[in-house]
């Protein structure tokens, strides 16, 4: 996973791309990294274009994201989701927590 | 009038991907395999003999099928080359249908009927030819009958290529529209809309909303929401809180805590969208998984936990057996019977020594209440014939077939129930409910805290075989 900042909106904006997995071996790695890019922003959009695959684990972690960026009145947006991604969102319920956007301009532009 | 069946391998092969495993004649259509319909129709239709052609494997529908005896019609099974054309097909099958008429089917096709309609009738009626036909195949006869009229009359019937997961969904969803179905699906109905099967639990903050079709021993969590559309197939979990609406639950799968399946066939641990045909494969135990029959380490354990339980009552029941059982047998109260008892594995029996105590009198009480009748008993648990608990031993006899095979699946001859246990009654349909829930909850710690109960419990009764 990567994390860069856009300020195209005149917004401070953290972008993650994942990538591959987000299960038990690395969600962990997730909630560790999102504490310290909070530190940078509490707006963030989730690029999950590249997300191959989340089990409960990694839904839990980004729940956990999104929980702790609405503790300091942030947000956390996802974008790009895959069908089968999506799949997993909707089979949880998760996907009604979230504003999800077909891409991560569109989620850029909604901020 | 005779029934032939032919299917060829290309029309049916993309359901295999889909549902690895199951063959794709095998495939349920709303609980019920899909080879079922088709056997259904050509008895309908009149026929006293089907024979089923494929260029295809067919080891897994003739174990399932066998002779044909479940539907009281002789089926057999043959095979041609994926190059033969029908002409060469008919040639290869011409001892099966010399001489008499021939309904042919020839695709993978639904056969879209209603039970209600005198098909026999209107068959006989039918001269020579081709019924229906679609691009994928068609319904024909050959050979004439003496009935035969000059009829031009549309038949109530009409055909369905399967040939996308879409039109599998479609039709499983339209099967369940039907206020009373024009086919005949497993399960009971007692109104509209709704068809149930054996051993279902229901919690009672489930909810269930019409239509839907569900199998046998399914269990229903607290909160849930089985429908509107559902079809849930045999061996089923459905978790707490869960919602399963408009979606195609096939057997053995777990549907987890919280979950909501809309749109969708879950089947095992494989999620699928019907529309696109998108499925994924869950990893995670916690969403959804297979139902696995063998938990071989955790049974080890059991089985470990079994014995010692077993020996630990034997300690505590030693001095008491010693002391009371002469009495109790010189005044006659203590009655031994040997009988054949299904343990559990498919088909095989054991002898077991049971005992009766007849209850006049404080010593033959004292006796029921420290449950020495099951003393000889647990010698068989040492020797793993029995469990220590599980489902009260069933005599192996004609009259108690049938239920024993509708428990097979879970069945554990033991020596106290889970039933007693929970001080349920100890016999019917009520029982059995209990002791499905525990042999599939159960674990050995729960196994030791059961065992204790039904220790305890006062009155036991090994039904009388």
């Amino acid at each position: 996973m990567t994390f860069h900042v856009d300020t195209s909106t005149g917004k401070t904006l953290g972008i993650v791309d994942l990538s591959g997995r987000l299960d038990a071996a690395n969600s962990s790695d997730l909630l560790k990294t999102f504490a310290q890019w909070q530190q940078q922003t509490n707006l963030f959009i989730f690029n999950c274009a590249k997300l191959d695959l989340i089990d409960s684990s990694g839904l839990g972690a980004i729940v956990s994201c999104l929980r702790k960026a609405l503790e300091r009145n942030g947000e956390l947006k996802l974008s790009g989701l895959s069908p089968k991604v999506s799949m997993v969102f909707e089979l949880t319920k998760a996907s009604k927590l979230f504003s999800i956007f077909p891409d991560t301009g569109s989620a850029i532009q909604s901020f | 009038m005779k029934t032939l069946i032919i299917v060829k391998e290309k029309d049916y092969d993309w359901l295999r991907p889909i549902f690895p495993g199951i063959h794709p004649l095998l495939v349920p259509i709303c609980n019920k395999p899909f080879i079922e319909f088709l056997i259904d129709f050509a008895i309908l239709a009149g026929s006293d003999a089907l024979r089923l052609v494929s260029d295809g494997p067919l080891s897994d529908v003739e174990e399932y099928c066998d002779n044909g005896i479940r539907w009281g019609i002789p089926i057999s099974y043959g095979s041609f080359l994926s190059s033969d054309d029908m002409e060469l097909i008919m040639e290869k099958n011409h001892r099966y249908c010399s001489g008499e008429r021939i309904l042919s089917m020839n695709g993978f096709l639904f056969i879209k009927y209603d039970k209600q309609h005198a098909y026999r009738e209107l068959f006989a009626a039918r001269p020579e030819g081709e019924i229906l036909s679609c691009s994928k195949g068609s319904l024909s006869l050959t050979g004439t009958s003496g009935e035969t009229t000059s009829c031009d009359e549309t038949l109530p019937l009409s055909l369905l290529e399967l040939d996308s997961l879409d039109v599998y969904y479609r039709l499983s969803m339209e099967i369940l529209s039907f206020s009373e179905s024009p086919y005949v699906i497993p399960g009971y109905s007692i109104e509209p809309y709704c068809h149930i099967g054996r051993n279902v639990v229901i919690s009672k903050s489930a909810e269930i909303i019409k239509p839907v079709i569900i199998g046998n021993n399914v269990q229903i969590m607290a909160g849930s929401i089985i429908g509107p559309e559902a079809v849930i197939g045999s061996n089923v979990i459905i978790d707490r809180e869960s919602t399963v609406k408009r979606s195609i639950v096939f057997e053995n799968t777990y549907i987890g805590e919280h979950l909501e399946v809309q749109n969708r066939i879950a089947a095992g641990n494989i999620l699928i969208e019907p529309e696109s045909g998108i499925s994924i494969t869950m990893d995670d135990p916690h969403l959804l998984t297979g139902i696995k029959s063998s938990r071989s380490t955790e049974r080890l354990i059991q089985s470990l936990v079994h014995r010692v339980l077993a020996l630990l009552i034997i300690t505590v029941q030693l001095v008491p057996f010693l002391l009371l059982w002469p009495i109790l047998k010189i005044q006659g109260r203590w009655k031994k019977s040997i009988n054949s008892y299904y343990t559990n594995e498919e088909g095989k029996t054991l002898l077991l020594t049971t005992t009766a105590i007849e209850r006049k009198g404080a010593i033959s009480l004292v006796a029921a209440a420290l449950s020495l009748d099951r003393f000889s008993l647990l010698f068989s648990v040492l020797s793993g014939r029995l469990a220590i608990i599980g489902s009260g031993p069933i005599a192996a006899n004609a009259d108690k077939s049938a239920a024993f095979h509708e428990m097979e699946s879970w069945y554990k001859a033991a020596v106290f129930s889970y039933a007693e246990a929970e001080e349920w009654p100890v016999s019917g349909s009520e029982k059995a409910i209990v002791e499905r829930y525990f042999a599939v909850h159960g674990n050995p710690l729960l196994d030791i805290a059961m065992t204790i109960k039904a220790f305890l419990n006062l009155i036991h009764e090994i039904p009388a075989p």
